[in-house]
């Protein structure tokens, strides 16, 4: 192995925190503590990326207080450092590992609210495509309709949560100064994310609709995504839902599925 | 969407420019500021959505230079291909007036790191810097300038200079130079050399950009150590050390970086001026600086 590779491995542990022995021997003191040196990289690899997750969720920051969500993210960071050079990227593993992280147990709904603020950053870096309209399926046989595969704006995420995360959203925003009480018993909700007019938006969906969507926009065709409604709910109004779809400008392409078997059956919202 | 902006490109003025980051991404596209030029970190703008679409809309008004800080020209792990299909898409779109990274390494072994590290300067190094900067400028289909790191440590098994490091990497490459004047105020700082030496050493004909900012005065113990924040007003002793570099060095593109507790849009473009005002200095006026 070269001197190179071996000294940025070394200075890659030290900054991860992992080892920093291995490296202060390299290191010109010039009047300081070699490792004191090392800190300073270390540091600013905590506090950039404690920073860029706090940029990402502001509202589970605050839900949480400051503190302790450093203490949370540097717990993150250290289990999972960034593999990207684009932060806005960095943190889709947070909501699993707060989920996971016994000292934020007690906020039951802390990682939905997380999944949501993570959706929300994804639908901010997603590119915006061209809706198809009706004509677009002038070409397809009656026949085929069952089998046509939607391919949606790239920018739509669908979460489903026990909580109503939408409203504990709203009302810890940064900017909202006096947060009303929150009934956690009025039960949970199903979202729908998406980017509109250069914003990101979310609404709650019918229960109906939420599951035919996200089955759609899990690449499942069209038969496959009603069987899923309509067992659930044999009344379920689906020309209308594909209409309202459609009007939406949430369809930007489709293609025939080939036949292959039913996939897995997508999970309804509870 | 086209897969290049169809605005013609706005050529650089001789005035200077500001590096435009998110909190005023919307009031330069609202309404474009009085600055030469802006300049961004190109690893903000690799997702599809709204912040792109601003920038484009920007680059209609202004020219705009792409300063990238996760390449990891030093990196012994190798570049990125993602990443450089990622910026060569970028260049393409928004065809910039510049395109700049850092004389430094940030992943290893696939991580990270968030900071431009310091690479010890061996001819290990140099060789390896060197291909990078071959296979970033062939895959980009341009030059790029390298830009001199801050340091807040050295190595010591480094047998090369710092600048002539950098002169070695334009003969080999004929990539340019980006002069951070912080950069080299900071480091002469935290590692002991004499800055103006340091300019003079630099290939003054390579040097294709300026950087100025702020830095931030740290104690360790009795000690004090510069951290390269970026969040202030360039310090007096950064703007001496920029008057002497006008002199040995000539007029450049010059930018006012600002990163965090980022102030009002006014405060950089006030900022800006103080530098246009530096370099209107008559050529007679430099060489009393130089003579000073």
């Amino acid at each position: 192995m070269s001197a190179l590779r071996e000294l940025q491995c070394a200075v890659g542990r030290a900054v991860l925190g992992r080892d920093e022995a291995s490296i202060v021997e390299a290191i010109h003191g010039d009047g300081l503590d070699p490792a004191a040196r090392l800190g300073i990289y270390r540091n600013h690899y905590l506090f950039s990326l404690t920073e860029a997750l706090k940029a990402i969720y502001p509202v589970v920051c605050r839900l949480v207080d400051e503190r302790f969500f450093d203490y949370a993210a540097r717990g993150f960071i250290d289990k999972a450092p960034p593999r990207e050079p684009c932060l806005f990227e960095y943190g889709a593993a947070f909501p699993n590992f707060l989920a996971e992280f016994p000292a934020a147990a007690k906020v039951i709904y802390l990682p939905d609210v997380a999944r949501l603020e993570w959706a929300i950053n994804a639908a901010l870096h997603a590119p915006a495509e061209a809706p198809i309209d009706g004509s677009a399926f002038a070409g397809v046989a009656g026949a085929d309709y069952s089998k046509l595969v939607f391919r949606l704006q790239p920018s739509v995420g669908f979460l489903a949560s026990d909580w109503p995360v939408d409203r504990i959203w709203q009302a810890n925003r940064p900017e909202n100064e006096n947060v009303g009480p929150l009934d956690l018993d009025e039960g949970g909700c199903c979202l729908e994310i998406r980017q509109q007019d250069d914003a990101v938006v979310f609404r709650r969906l019918e229960a109906g609709d939420f599951a035919l969507r996200k089955a759609l926009a899990e690449g499942q065709s069209l038969e496959a995504a009603a069987a899923v409604v309509l067992e659930r709910d044999p009344l379920f109004d689906l020309p209308m839902a594909l209409r309202r779809l459609m009007g939406e400008g949430l369809i930007v392409g489709f293609r025939l599925s080939s036949p292959t078997p039913m996939p897995e059956e997508a999970s309804p919202c509870s | 969407m086209t897969a290049q902006s169809d605005s013609p490109l706005v050529p650089l003025s001789g005035k200077a420019g500001i590096g435009l980051r998110a909190p005023h991404l919307a009031e330069v596209v609202a309404s474009p500021p009085a600055v030469g030029w802006v300049e961004v970190h190109p690893e903000n703008y690799m997702g599809a959505g709204p912040a792109l679409r601003a920038l484009e809309q920007v680059r209609a008004d202004l020219p705009v230079s792409l300063h990238g800080v996760g390449l990891s020209l030093g990196g012994s792990d190798g570049l990125s291909e993602r990443h450089l299909a990622r910026l060569a898409m970028l260049v393409d779109r928004l065809q910039p007036v510049l395109v700049s990274e850092h004389l430094s390494w940030s992943v290893v072994e696939g991580n990270y790191l968030n900071d431009l590290m310091p690479l010890p300067y061996t001819e290990e190094s140099l060789v390896l810097v060197a291909g990078h900067i071959d296979q970033a400028q062939n895959r980009l289909g341009r030059r790029i300038l390298v830009e001199n790191p801050s340091s807040y440590l050295r190595y010591r098994h480094s047998t090369i200079p710092e600048p002539e490091f950098l002169a070695a990497l334009v003969r080999l490459t004929g990539c340019g130079l980006l002069c951070d004047v912080n950069n080299i105020y900071v480091s002469g700082r935290n590692l002991g050399f004499d800055p103006a030496g340091y300019l003079a050493a630099l290939p003054a004909e390579a040097i294709g950009e300026f950087h100025l900012a702020g830095h931030h005065v740290n104690p360790i113990g009795e000690d004090e150590i510069l951290i390269d924040d970026h969040g202030s007003e360039v310090a007096e002793a950064v703007w001496a050390l920029h008057r002497q570099a006008l002199a040995l060095i000539g007029a450049r593109p010059t930018l006012i970086e600002w990163d965090c507790r980022i102030p009002p849009l006014g405060v950089l473009i006030a900022e800006a001026g103080k530098a246009d005002a530096l370099a209107a200095l008559s050529p007679k006026e430099r060489d009393d600086v130089r003579a000073a």
